[in-house]
């Protein structure tokens, strides 16, 4: 069928719906075996005690493991095939940094432990910091926050409070492309800003002269990644900083697409002040299922007091938390996903400067090559040579045959690949976003192009019904109103649905 | 390293390119802001160096103290079953279930996550997570300013300073008023008039000092005045603990770390969130549902998705989009491993070796100062300052407590403390303490 690359066989097991653990339980069943009471036992009388037992599943370890390990093989994954979702960075994540993760020094140590004893775990945060403000041009950061989006709101929320301080709470707009990720503005309108978007020109780059107009004195700051969820490069990033610096306002680096320059250029050299980096895209920490991730912020110097605290400072012999004198304040209850940050650190340190040298080169050389042989079946929203992903658009297969991007992502699931990111960026109509990430091989990426033409030919055929795709899964579609509109999200939910209808 | 380009690669895709070389990929990009000479780091390590590396920064942290401290981290046995199935690459390595046919092993996981919070909690519907347990609270509250349109949060004292510090940076000061009430005597006030301008009350189940209470009243008397009644709860104590569900509370949030996942330095760790159903449309963060697909086998799918940041932008109920998929899935399986019973153990076990270790101290002449309303973690008065406490306890193998004042002490038990350790901790700190 297709060259056999290594995504061309489907992973996933199927056969009959697995079971809830609930309705695995049996009563007096157990997994879990405690040691007998080694004091001396008294009374509890306590007005917030109760009297029954929690009603929890009763298994046995065995039927505990091969419920979840069934489980396990109905889920598509990076160990098992090629995920080129756009914008997400599902790269290959280091079995090694599994390992470090799990050194119990590391993995067993109470947040609150007090610094003189976990001189090591900050030493790593340390040393990540440095590693972090070189590849970004930056100078100081905070790992407070969990997430990306926290990250965000991270910055916002530095923003403000610097404008606060410099007597200009007047300056309440944040300006966000049309093409932004939704987390940009969502962060915005949590940090108390006002969202102003900015167009998106012919080219697929912020369009300058809209830009002008929108800003004024009004202007806070401007979000932006770069390249942009297009794949493409803000060529014009220098006019575009100099714009909002010199209304006084502030930059922002969505750190979503960092992965497309790192070792090529930094944002802090393109004007940016503040910059997220998410960890567990770059700098390959596994997704988890959708987390964990961590969202670090780096500012340059005349930021540094603002930043989430405490942060880690290096003395003459040793380390200590320091909360920065105008700071936002926490954002995270100890210091962040301190593991998680970790691991990308291994990850830097196995990749070295040879590795991050040429890794961005690398993660744009794989989409550059993966856009011009998909470009032959799908035509591409932009004609600008792509960073490290790249947008296709159906929308003529749609007026023809009404095939939509959805349609041609679920066709893919069917051919062991995942499916692109589809509908993003909302400005391109019948999006479908590909990132292949510098870790696939030219084999795989020919497998992808490949599996798409034949996806073209199959759903244009005639008598094909779309809403069959895909066949080879362990589910098909699935009826997405039924727990919209029945609320269906609690194992007893559904059931009762039912009965009653 | 990772890159796995043979140069009859790089030749296959250098040709289809037409270019000759890596530099010529950013031609388009202005020359000023190219890296010159590269980026200012130190060779590559084999995986051999690297961990000789690591090992020897991990061996500056001070190794195996026996954990007394808590404050919302809580040192549970968890079992290496656990462990290992949250590990498997398949929930590991995958990302955010959106495509949900080759996504059923997360979702039905996290489906059951949910379930199980609901179950544990008395609650109708649970989130897919949140980051932690001090965000969530912040969470929570906006979802109760967005019910109720009023201004005020009624906040007891009681919570971990650090949370406090959270609820502060995210709830904004300027248009929300935190009022924050002492406890009295380690306690909520039961006499505590709520007002008809409150957005919510805020209260932890047990209070950060240890102290519980049966809160049933004070969320009647909340709910007269129509506020919506958050309650943070200790996870690990729900095998013993009144359900927050049973006291009539609308919203129930918690640190999830003591269930499925290590220390960890505090992170990562999960947030949990459950509620009512009436408030369903005003959750943050991802929820999962169950159906069934086009040929009516039971499905499970990413549900109620237009109150989320993708799709609603800046009417979002929250910026949340990475969230703590996989320590939700250890929560999850941790969970199932316990059983009835063995969570029980779990909270029967840390009272009682609390109760075990109060009675020595106090016959030692310490003073614990919320002895009878106390359950798994107490205070107690130190000579000394705390710090210094905390310094000896540690050079003699212990993690004493979290400090809560310069002479008070925070101490937690769970299951795993034996008798012989709490014991050899009360001879240290007798000696320790008396300077």
């Amino acid at each position: 069928m297709v060259s056999g690359g290594n995504a061309s066989s489907l992973p996933l097991v199927g056969g009959s719906a697995e079971p809830t653990i609930r309705e695995l339980s049996r009563p007096g069943r157990k997994a879990s075996k405690y040691p007998n009471l080694d004091v001396p036992e008294v009374d509890l009388n306590h007005p917030a005690l109760k009297n029954e037992k929690a009603p929890l599943p009763e298994v046995s370890e065995h039927d505990l493991v091969m419920h979840y390990s069934r489980l396990a093989h109905r889920n598509f994954a990076v160990d098992l095939g090629f995920y080129p979702l756009g914008s997400c960075t599902m790269k290959y994540n280091p079995r090694f940094a599994d390992y470090v993760a799990s050194i119990p020094n590391f993995s067993n140590t109470h947040p609150a432990t007090p610094s003189e004893f976990t001189q090591g775990s900050l030493e790593i945060l340390h040393i990540l910091e440095d590693y972090l403000t070189e590849i970004t041009g930056m100078d100081h950061a905070s790992f407070q926050p969990p997430a990306g989006a926290s990250g965000e709101l991270t910055g916002l929320l530095i923003i403000k409070r610097y404008l606060q301080n410099q007597k200009l709470d007047h300056k309440k707009d944040i300006i966000v492309p049309d093409s932004a990720h939704g987390t940009n503005p969502a962060s915005a309108k949590m940090a108390g800003f006002n969202v102003v978007e900015v167009a998106t020109d012919q080219r697929g780059m912020v369009n300058i002269e809209d830009l002008k107009s929108l800003v004024n004195e009004n202007t806070a700051g401007l979000m932006l990644t770069n390249p942009n969820t297009g794949g493409l490069f803000e060529e014009e990033i220098l006019t575009i900083s100099n714009i909002i610096h010199e209304a006084g306002g502030l930059l922002y680096y969505d750190g979503a697409n960092l992965n497309a320059i790192v070792g090529v250029c930094r944002p802090g050299d393109m004007g940016f002040d503040i910059v997220h980096s998410n960890l567990h895209k770059t700098f390959a920490t596994p997704h988890g299922g959708g987390g964990p991730g961590s969202g670090p912020v780096a500012v340059k110097d005349y930021l540094r007091e603002y930043l989430p605290g405490p942060i880690v400072v290096k003395n003459s012999d040793n380390y200590s938390w320091y909360t920065p004198e105008f700071s936002i304040g926490r954002m995270h209850g100890y210091h962040g996903n301190f593991l998680v940050a970790l691991r990308a650190l291994v990850y830097m340190k196995l990749l070295g400067k040879e590795g991050l040298d040429t890794l961005g080169s690398y993660a744009v050389l794989n989409a550059r090559y993966l856009s011009s042989k998909v470009s032959k079946h799908l035509p591409l929203a932009y004609d600008e040579p792509c960073m490290h992903e790249f947008v296709a658009t159906v929308k003529e297969l749609k007026k023809s045959h009404k095939i939509k991007a959805y349609d041609v992502g679920k066709a893919l699931l069917d051919k062991g690949f995942h499916s692109p990111t589809i509908y993003f960026p909302l400005i391109v109509e019948e999006a479908l976003m590909f990132e292949p990430t510098e870790t696939q091989t030219v084999e795989t990426l020919d497998d992808l192009a490949e599996s798409i033409k034949l996806i073209v030919e199959e759903l244009s055929a005639p008598g094909v019904n779309l809403t069959d795709y895909p066949k080879n899964l362990p589910v098909g579609r699935p009826n997405e109103l039924i727990p919209a509109k029945h609320l269906t999200v609690h194992w007893g939910d559904f059931e009762l649905l039912e009965l009653t209808e | 390293m990772f890159v796995p380009h043979s140069n009859i690669d790089l030749n296959t895709i250098f040709d289809e390119l037409k270019i000759s070389s890596l530099e010529e990929l950013f031609s388009h990009i202005p020359k000023e802001l190219l890296i010159d000479g590269g980026l200012d780091f130190d060779e590559s390590l084999s995986e051999l160096e690297a961990t000789e590396l690591f090992e020897t920064i991990a061996s500056k942290n001070a190794s195996k103290l026996v954990c007394f401290a808590g404050g919302g981290h809580y040192d549970i046995y968890l079992p290496p079953t656990v462990k290992s199935l949250t590990m498997r690459p398949e929930f590991m390595t995958s990302y955010t279930p959106y495509q949900a046919e080759i996504s059923q092993g997360i979702l039905q996981v996290l489906f059951e996550f949910q379930s199980l919070v609901c179950d544990i909690t008395e609650m109708e519907l649970a989130n897919a997570s949140l980051y932690d347990g001090a965000t969530s609270i912040a969470e929570a509250i906006s979802v109760a300013i967005n019910k109720t349109k009023r201004d005020n949060i009624i906040i007891s004292q009681g919570f971990n300073p650090n949370s406090k510090e959270v609820i502060n940076t995210l709830i904004d000061g300027d248009k929300f008023n935190i009022k924050y009430i002492e406890l009295d005597n380690y306690l909520f006030p039961e006499d505590y008039e709520f007002n008809e301008d409150d957005a919510a009350f805020v209260v932890s189940f047990p209070h950060y000092e240890g102290s519980a209470q049966d809160l049933t009243e004070l969320v009647n008397k909340a709910h007269a005045k129509g506020l919506i009644a958050i309650c943070y709860v200790d996870p690990s104590m729900l095998g013993v603990l009144k359900t927050p569900g049973s006291m009539g509370f609308d919203i129930v949030v918690a640190e999830g770390q003591s269930i499925g996942t290590p220390l960890s330095f505090g992170g990562p760790t999960v947030g949990w969130f459950a509620t009512k159903k009436d408030l369903a449309r005003l959750v943050p963060g991802r929820i999962i549902g169950e159906t069934i697909d086009s040929n009516h086998k039971k499905t499970y799918v990413m549900t109620l998705r237009a109150r989320e940041q993708d799709i609603r932008r800046e009417k979002a109920s929250s910026n949340i989009c990475t969230n703590q998929t996989l320590n939700a899935i250890g929560s999850a399986i941790h969970l199932s491993w316990m059983g009835p019973e063995g969570i029980y153990q779990v909270g029967y076990q840390a009272i009682q070796k609390a109760a075990y270790m109060k009675s020595e101290l106090k016959n030692s002449g310490l003073k614990i100062k919320n002895e009878s309303t106390s359950l798994r973690e107490f205070l107690i008065e130190t000579k000394i300052p705390t710090s210094e406490v905390l310094t000896k306890m540690g050079q003699k193998g212990f993690l004493a407590g979290i400090s809560y004042s310069d002479n008070e002490l925070l101490i937690a038990l769970t299951e795993k403390r034996t008798k012989k350790e709490i014991d050899n901790y009360i001879d240290c700190f007798k000696e320790v303490n008396n300077g």
